[in-house]
């Protein structure tokens, strides 16, 4: 087989890896590929060169063949895989940039406190199995008052400074004329609660004119207190996200009998600290005003106080929020000014950036 | 209501012994009564002491000092004084060397002129007593004083003062006897007493001169009683009365006016002095007042009446608002000694309507409106005489005066074993009877399942079988009962349409970059005006607050607009100079009394838009696109017009239609109103979300499984036609060009040209159509002889092809 020896198949394939190692680039690559199994390449002119072989040795050369166009082709493919991934990798280099500049396009909103704490003692109450019932904030004297056993010349209107319209009605000062609204539409049992806005006609660093309110009602039969206190400690410890010590104190509600305020261990110092500036050294917060409803006001809602009994609350919203948000004077919450919220909520985020944030 | 320890101990032998004011308020605050601060009058006070003045000469040198040695029973000591109230003999208070005042400060010896003078001798004021004595002079003390006594063990100078918050529907715990009552029923092994000056007298003598009669007409008066004393003198109160009143927060005025003031601390029963003479006749008419009479109160206001206020009269003349406020002419003077007292009392729901529609919280209104024992005024009465005889040393045993109307007498009430314990998961009923008895509910009749009580005339808060759980509960505390959730849920809980969307909607536009805020929902009254506001505009009309804080929260906002403008001015006059992108959702309110839940949001560059990429400004366009995403992702299709709003910029502004409701727009202001804020460039929209409350169910359509074809058109477009007027033409002549055969799935604007090659008045529109038929892949030749028809329906709609 003379014209055989001439295409050698180990020059071929010395051939082969001697051009292989001398190629850098994509191009050389594709060069090379061209030179051996391209249609005129040494390879495939080889393989052409089959049929003129004897068939019994025809076979053997075959597979030879076959072994080293795929091995070529192999390594082919690795190489090129080889130089993509060195040119990729020369391409990120020079494609750095500098990612602690500042986002490009707007930065994201912030939810208000108040709101989001609304939102988030919904969710909590609604796991409990309390719907959300509304009332009008421009309310009627009948349900805001009369209804809830506080008669016009009753001295708990001295608790409630009222906003009134010249037509009679009034701001509601709290959400409890829902409770009354709720019962006349449901009936009983019920569970509701009612978030809303309330307006009390005072000022200054511990009172807004407007503030956020969440009542609850759970009318049914046979309701004890321990289900009121249950309710309480399931809500506020959902809502702080830890187990908190509680303790209720005797209080008196018109619309509640027996009324009760609960206290909560200070979220900020937990009683360790007796120059707290959230507790003032007492160990203790009051967050919620409560009571068994008064049958009076369950008579009111149209309910009979014979068979149906349960327990009412309410909660401040807004002092929650501040609680759990750290924040001191309530009047900054409802002055509108983006500044106070984002240099205030966001700033957690830049500590770290030692950079104030844009917007 | 200011409680003294001192004081209480005319009523109550409190066991145990050694309870301390600390544990007793405690206790009080669980219970019911709050107690806010405990002061202890005495202070830091340590060796002061009384002295007597043995000897009183001038400075040898300076006349305006004297020179004074002090005998306290354990030595002599000299004290220089520029005191001139003093003589030889008297006795005082005196702080030596060494020794420290009740506000800490320490006292030395210090030189007057050659004279050393050893610590001082005191004023009330420097004992921390305001209002007892003339605060110029020495605090001279009564003749019985002992030298060397300690000044916090006389007098109740070293008193404990308990403040506690008292709930409206406690009126009887508004004096020291009603407190005692209470701690009585917290440590029922306490011994209740009856001071001295309750003696009962021996008052059977006619008046001096004839009284006539005392009638009643007006039956919110329960009952009126007077005594009378004569041949009263008037003087300063006794030392530790007038200490008392102090510390009570009352300041002592005169022995017979003083006596008043001390019985209605110590019972809880207003009373009236006056001096008989000032009377302008000899009877009492208690009356409702006629609609508009006028009376002058003794604050020197006169006041207009209606039929709901009573008066009380003499000679047709009206001498005191009852139960309110005396008048001006009948008041005790230096002179009286002929004393009436006035022990009455009024209904609750008269006195409670009088003093909150005048607006005046007197001691007495305060206490009448809160309810005072009926019973108390004949008990009141006796104090005051009892203590007119030994202050003023008057006589008193003239027979008081008398009349009444009906009055209620307090009911029954039932407790059952069944509702105590299913209130307090607690049912003892004989631990229950004993609890009730010590707050002097007394049991009657009944059996281990269901017992009756009586409550006293002094509770009259205690009604129902509620009222009897309050006080057990009260006393034995809710911290021990058990925790419990409720069983079975009645139902399904539904946060309801309006806080489902008002949770999409903040999280849709907090996403998107805004911050939520909350306004209030009062506004400047000119807030109309503001924004330029027609008078017909619905929004022009707010609800007005009869009785506001302010001028500035006086109208219900009829947009939420306002609100927001104002916080961006606040953080712009701030210093904030970042973009301010904020929203607000809440109620507005139209004079029709109907409330409905808006959102309005704010766009503002800010002053500084700077950026190390291109410049982040902002416009009408971003703003546009924020309210879209808000109203497509609630399954609805927005649609926007050229519009206009009083306060929007005349070309910059869009309503903004859903299903052709209008429900809002969306626009810049208008310059004058920016140029107004000092901000250039703020956009606003504000939207009623009422249409989306219902979230629109949206219709899926299988998007095709054969590709699109895409062509572009340019076409040249008076600058008049709007975008939407375009679209709208060339979406119609593909309907025309293609029938059934092949859709217009989208069709996009991707550039506009005006300028160099376009003519004047026009723009140049470019737009991408996308043809897709969705059962079949679209022939090239086929899509080509569509868009040539489009071409030539466009051409024929006057559009000139570029």
């Amino acid at each position: 087989m003379p014209e055989l020896e001439g295409l050698n198949i180990n020059a071929v394939k010395e051939n082969f890896n001697a051009a292989l190692k001398a190629v850098t680039n994509l191009a050389g690559l594709d060069d090379l590929r061209v030179r051996f199994t391209g249609k005129k390449g040494d390879l495939t002119l080889l393989l052409r060169s089959l049929g003129k072989l004897p068939a019994e040795l025809r076979k053997e050369a075959g597979l030879e063949l076959n072994k080293l166009r795929d091995e070529i082709e192999n390594k082919i493919e690795l190489a090129r895989q080889k130089i993509r991934d060195a040119e990729n990798e020369k391409k990120e280099i020079d494609e750095r940039i500098d990612v602690t500049l500042p986002e490009k396009g707007r930065t994201a909103g912030a939810f208000h406190p108040v709101m989001q704490t609304m939102h988030e003692i919904v969710n909590i109450m609604q796991g409990l199995g309390y719907s959300v019932a509304t009332g009008p904030e421009k309310e009627e004297e009948f349900y805001n008052f009369e209804c809830l056993n506080v008669p016009s010349w009753h001295p708990a209107r001295d608790m409630q400074d009222t906003f009134y319209f010249p037509d009679g009605t009034l701001l509601r000062t709290h959400t409890s004329p829902v409770q009354i609204r709720s019962m006349l539409k449901y009936g009983a049992p019920l569970r509701i609660i009612c978030p809303g806005k309330v307006y009390r006609r005072d000022n200054d660093t511990t009172h807004s004119p407007m503030f956020n309110q969440m009542e609850g009602l759970l009318i049914d039969k046979n309701v004890p207190f321990s289900v009121m206190k249950g309710t309480m400690s399931e809500m506020l410890n959902a809502f702080f996200g830890r187990s908190l010590k509680y303790r209720f104190r005797a209080s008196y509600f018109p619309f509640t009998e027996p009324s009760m305020e609960l206290d909560i261990e200070c979220v900020e110092c937990s009683g360790h600290d007796e120059h707290c500036r959230v507790c003032h050294g007492t160990g203790w917060l009051e967050v919620v005003g409560m009571g068994m409803v008064h049958p009076n006001v369950i008579r009111a809602g149209k309910i009979d106080p014979e068979i149906y009994n349960g327990f009412a609350f309410g909660i401040g919203l807004d002092r929650m929020a501040m609680l759990k948000y750290g924040i001191s004077d309530l009047r900054l919450l409802f002055d509108g000014n983006i500044s106070y919220f984002m240099s205030g909520f966001n700033s957690g985020k830049s500590e770290e950036a030692g950079g104030s944030k844009s917007c | 209501m200011l409680v003294s320890w001192e004081l209480l101990k005319n009523f109550i032998d409190i066991e145990p012994l050694d309870l301390t004011p600390e544990a007793l308020a405690e206790r009080l605050t669980f219970s019911g009564a709050e107690v806010e601060g405990i002061t202890y009058t005495a202070g830091k006070i340590k060796g002061v002491v009384a002295a007597r003045i043995d000897a009183l000469e001038p400075h040898p040198t300076e006349k305006k000092y004297l020179v004074a040695h002090l005998n306290t029973g354990t030595g002599e000591h000299v004290c220089v004084t520029s005191a001139t109230n003093v003589k030889k003999g008297d006795l005082v208070f005196y702080a030596g060397a060494g020794a420290v005042l009740p506000n800490g400060m320490e006292l030395g010896t210090r030189d007057f002129h050659g004279v050393e003078s050893f610590g001082m001798m005191l004023s009330a004021e420097e004992l921390g007593l305001h209002d007892v004595d003339d605060p110029s002079g020495l605090l001279i003390l009564p003749t019985d004083a002992r030298p060397g006594d300690k000044a916090e063990n006389l007098y109740h100078i070293g008193d404990v003062i308990l403040d506690v918050s008292i709930t409206p529907n406690r009126g009887d715990l508004l004096s020291i006897l009603g407190m005692a009552r209470e701690i009585k029923g917290l440590y029922p092994k306490s011994v209740l007493n009856t001071p001295e000056w309750l003696t009962p007298l021996k008052q059977d003598k006619e008046w001096p001169e004839e009284f006539g009669n005392i009638s009643l007409p007006d039956k919110g008066c329960l009952c009126y009683r007077l005594g009378l004393a004569t041949g009263a003198k008037m003087a300063p109160s006794p030392l530790t009365i007038k200490i008392d009143l102090a510390h009570l927060g009352m300041r002592p005025i005169i022995n017979a006016v003083d006596v008043t003031n001390y019985v209605m601390m110590m019972l809880g029963q207003p009373l009236h002095a006056f001096d008989l003479n000032t009377l302008p006749a000899r009877e009492i008419t208690v009356r409702a007042a006629h609609e508009n009479e006028k009376m002058m109160t003794l604050d020197g206001k006169e006041r207009l009446l209606t039929e709901k206020d009573m008066l009380i009269t003499s000679g047709g003349e009206a001498i005191a608002l009852a139960g309110v406020m005396g008048g001006e002419q009948t008041g005790i003077n230096d002179d009286t000694s002929t004393i009436v007292i006035e022990s009455a009392c009024f209904s609750p729901i008269r006195v409670g309507h009088t003093s909150r529609r005048l607006g005046i919280n007197s001691e007495a209104a305060f206490r009448f409106s809160r309810t005072v024992d009926p019973n108390l005024s004949r008990t009141a009465l006796l104090a005051a005489t009892n203590l007119i005889k030994e202050w003023c040393g008057a006589e008193v045993d003239y027979r008081p005066l008398f009349a009444e109307n009906e009055i209620s007498e307090p009911k029954p009430v039932k407790l059952t074993r069944k509702k105590l314990s299913t209130y307090l998961s607690w049912d003892n009923m004989s631990e229950a009877e004993k609890i009730l008895d010590g707050f002097g509910i007394k049991y009657i009749k009944g059996n281990n399942d269901e017992k009756i009580f009586m409550p006293p005339t002094s509770r009259p808060d205690i009604t129902i079988e509620e009222d009897l759980i309050e006080e057990v509960g009260r006393f034995i505390g809710y911290n021990d009962v058990a925790e419990k959730l409720p069983g079975e849920l009645p139902r399904r809980a539904d946060i309801g349409m309006g806080m489902e969307l008002s949770g999409f909607v903040r999280n849709s536009l907090i996403a998107r970059g805004y911050t939520e805020v909350v306004t209030y929902s009062f506004l400047p009254e000119d807030f109309p005006e503001k924004l330029r506001l027609s008078s017909d505009d619905v929004r022009a009309k707010p609800l007005k607050i009869a009785n506001p804080i302010s001028r500035d929260q006086m109208a219900m906002r009829t947009t939420l607009l306002p609100g927001l403008l104002t916080g961006l001015k606040t953080a712009i006059t701030s210093g904030w100079r970042d973009p301010v992108r904020i929203f607000e959702q809440g109620k507005i309110f139209l004079f029709d009394n109907t409330e409905i839940e808006h959102v309005a949001g704010i766009l503002f560059n800010g002053a500084d838009t700077r950026s190390p990429f291109d410049n982040r400004a902002e416009n009408f366009y971003n703003i546009k696109a924020d309210v879209e995403a808000l109203i497509m992702s609630r399954g609805f299709v927005p649609v926007f017009k050229a519009g206009q709003e009083p306060f929007t910029h005349a070309g910059q502004t869009a309503d903004i239609f859903v299903n052709k409701n209008k429900i809002g727009f969306v626009a810049r202001l208008k310059p004058a109103i920016e140029q107004e804020l000092d901000a250039s460039g703020v956009y606003a929209f504000e939207i009623d979300l009422t249409l989306l409350a219902n979230k629109n169910k949206p219709v899926f359509t299988p998007s095709s499984q054969f590709p699109a074809s895409f062509r572009d058109i340019s076409l040249l477009v008076s600058i008049d036609r709007s975008n939407d007027e375009v679209m709208k033409d060339i979406s119609a002549s593909v309907s025309e060009a293609a029938g059934n055969e092949l859709t217009l799935e989208k069709l996009r604007l991707f550039d506009i040209y005006e300028g160099k090659g376009i003519p004047e008045g026009f723009r140049s529109l470019a737009y991408s159509l996308a043809y897709r038929s969705h059962d079949r892949t679209l022939k090239d030749e086929e899509v080509e002889q569509v868009h040539n028809n489009v071409r030539e329906s466009l051409k024929r709609k006057g559009y000139v092809i570029r």
